[in-house]
């Protein structure tokens, strides 16, 4: 923001340049439909005052144009570069930035709140694409609504039991046994990392819309073994609650691996340190090596909770009423497919993006660097 | 007098590269015992034997009478009692001059944090690092890390310190202060063990010199002995390396 405002107060460089891109810009609005609330309208006074302005602003631009081809390598020396000129030349640019910025305010901005109104009020579904996006916004707006705070609960949620889940699958993998332990210790320090292993490769090696479906019907087929009818059952297992297992199972492995980044990037002298001060080594880890590695975790826990935002949407085969669930609900009830989808992108890129600073917010507090979004798993 | 530490046929190896090929070694309480020797002589890993941060393959180490290899023996009572310097600091980064100092006392003693707190103070006045008691760990000088690193070992009240190169990772100019705790301790009749290049530190403080080479003890003897009439033709060869360089 800072950088655009220098850009029109200060560089100059460019400024017949900018000036003429924007009477360009300024006339293709004018001749565009005045909207219900326009105050320029297609003729009024103060229209031509600023077509005047560009008009004038423009025959200066192609002078200028001119002198320069014609005196490519002595342009300084020119009349073009006097003083007076100049000083002529910049209050002229200034003039039609504030016609660009009225013609902006007329034709986008109240042309799009007008819009918003007539569409909004309209009886049937708008011809226009964007009309047409505002309508159907409207009408559905309490499935999106729902969609969007069912996304955001799943997201949240999820990340957070995760990284508990994590915290403990961590602590499975890189349990190693030692000469004092016993047989059984030993043996179950095995079975644990192992276990861990094949959960972290299994949740990593299929897709999350399968994870879902698998968890969905056999969380079913579970309850219907029992004495419980279909109805008690969908009262107990919704696709809500199956849909936050499936994230949470899966972020787990995701997120064990992140925390195990973490854990072996401190510097093996803090475990070694600790334990030569006669700590065990489950207050070392538990004391100095965990804290130390969950913060800096914490980007990439961020990410994870950025990149559950996004892949939540697959839940809506479970029927689990998330943001992409309601969307596709809004598409049923109007049959207008790329109108609502553009709808479902722009939410879900609002929804990340204020995540994203959010997150580097956080992770600026805690005095760790945030990296960017990285793709999807 | 009883031995507080008594190593016998000591030998570790690192896959196939053997580094301790047979170490006896006795140290009676309130002793300075300084290990000299070139780089990758063993030093570090006969240090790192002592207190089982690396584990021997063979051979016994007893420690106020105690077996450290018997299996039975609970090692981190024992690693209580054993401080431990390290080259790098190794100081915990989450915490400051003060919580590095409690940490260890307040989880493994059990002590109230009030008594952790004025026992650390005392022992970072000891090391001259009064004004830095709420420092960043991150944030101070390696002299003054490693001075709290000696702070944080003496506030378990060790019977014996284990120092590993505790002044090579340091800017020359700051060797001094790091040194002067350590002759400070001695002077309190600390029992040391000292892994270290500065020949006049072993030459003034210690009491027994110990020359390592590929893995075994070639020699020992006073300061003045090992320094003055070095007996092995490897022991005169090193120590001449090193007065020249100076």
């Amino acid at each position: 923001m800072r950088k655009l405002v220098d850009f029109f107060r200060k560089d100059r460089r460019y400024g017949y340049l900018t000036g003429a891109v924007m009477t360009a810009l300024n006339v293709w609005m004018w001749r565009s439909e005045p909207s219900r609330l326009s105050f320029l309208g297609s003729d009024s006074v103060l229209l031509y005052l600023l077509a005047a302005v560009c008009g004038v602003f423009a025959v200066m631009a192609l002078i200028a144009g001119a002198v320069k081809l014609t005196h490519w390598r002595n342009y300084g020396e020119t009349a073009m570069k006097k003083p007076a000129m100049l000083k002529v030349a910049r209050y002229l640019y200034f003039l039609v930035l504030a016609a660009f910025l009225v013609t902006v305010t007329d034709r986008i901005l109240l042309g799009f709140i007008s819009l918003t109104e007539e569409s909004v009020a309209s009886e049937s579904n708008p011809q226009g694409f964007l009309a047409s996006m505002i309508y159907m916004f409207w009408k559905g707006r309490s499935m999106f609504a729902l969609g969007v705070w069912t996304t955001v609960r799943i997201a949240l949620l999820g990340t957070a039991i995760a990284f508990v889940l994590a915290l403990l699958m961590v602590t499975l993998r890189i349990l190693k046994p030692v000469r004092q332990d016993n047989d059984l210790v030993r043996f179950f320090k095995k079975v644990g990392g192992i276990f861990s292993r094949i959960y972290i490769t299994v949740i990593r090696g299929t897709p999350m819309m399968v994870q879902a479906l698998i968890i969905y019907y056999a969380g079913f087929g579970l309850l219907k073994n029992s004495s419980m009818t279909i109805t008690e059952i969908n009262y107990v297992w919704s696709a809500f609650m199956a849909g936050l297992i499936t994230v949470s199972l899966n972020s787990t492995a995701y997120l064990a691996e992140v925390l195990r980044g973490g854990i072996e990037s401190i510097d093996s002298g803090q475990m070694e340190a600790a334990r030569s001060l006669g700590m065990t080594s489950w207050q070392a880890m538990r004391k100095v090596v965990f804290p130390q590695a969950v913060k800096n975790s914490i980007p990439a826990i961020g990410n994870e909770f950025i990149i559950n935002i996004k892949d939540s949407s697959v839940l809506s085969v479970i029927a689990c009423f998330d943001l992409m669930f309601g969307t596709t609900s809004v598409v049923g009830i109007y049959y207008r497919q790329l109108e609502v989808y553009c709808i479902a992108a722009i939410t879900y890129l609002i929804l990340t993006c204020f995540s994203s600073l959010l997150m580097k917010a956080i992770a600026k507090r805690m005095d760790t660097p945030a990296k960017d979004i990285p793709s999807s798993n | 007098m009883e031995p507080i530490l008594k190593i016998e046929k000591l030998e570790k190896s690192f896959g196939s590269l053997k580094v301790l090929k047979g170490i006896d070694l006795e140290v009676y309480p309130g002793e300075v015992v300084c290990i000299i020797g070139a780089s990758g002589s063993g030093k570090s890993t006969l240090l790192r034997c002592i207190n089982l941060l690396e584990e021997a393959d063979s051979g016994n180490v007893w420690f106020e009478g105690k077996d450290l290899m018997d299996l039975s023996t609970n090692l981190n009572k024992l690693r209580e009692r054993i401080g431990m310097v390290f080259q790098s600091f190794n100081l915990f980064a989450n915490k400051n001059a003060l919580d590095n100092c409690t940490m260890a006392p307040m989880s493994v003693k059990h002590l109230s944090r009030q008594k952790a707190e004025e026992l650390a103070v005392k022992h970072l006045t000891t090391v001259g690092l009064q004004d830095f008691i709420h420092a960043d760990s991150r944030r101070l000088s390696g002299g003054q890390k490693q001075r709290v690193a000696i702070a944080r070992a003496l506030c378990m009240e060790p019977d014996m310190m284990l120092f590993d190169e505790p002044t090579s990772a340091l800017d020359p100019e700051i060797v001094g202060e790091v040194l002067d705790v350590m002759k400070g301790l001695a002077g309190e009749g600390m029992t040391m063990v000292v892994v270290t290049h500065e020949m006049a530190f072993a030459k003034e403080v210690s009491d027994r010199v110990v020359f390592m080479d590929g893995g075994v003890i070639l020699e020992q003897g006073s300061p003045a002995e090992v320094f003055g009439h070095p007996q092995e033709a490897r022991t005169k060869e090193f120590l001449s390396r090193y007065l020249e360089e100076k």
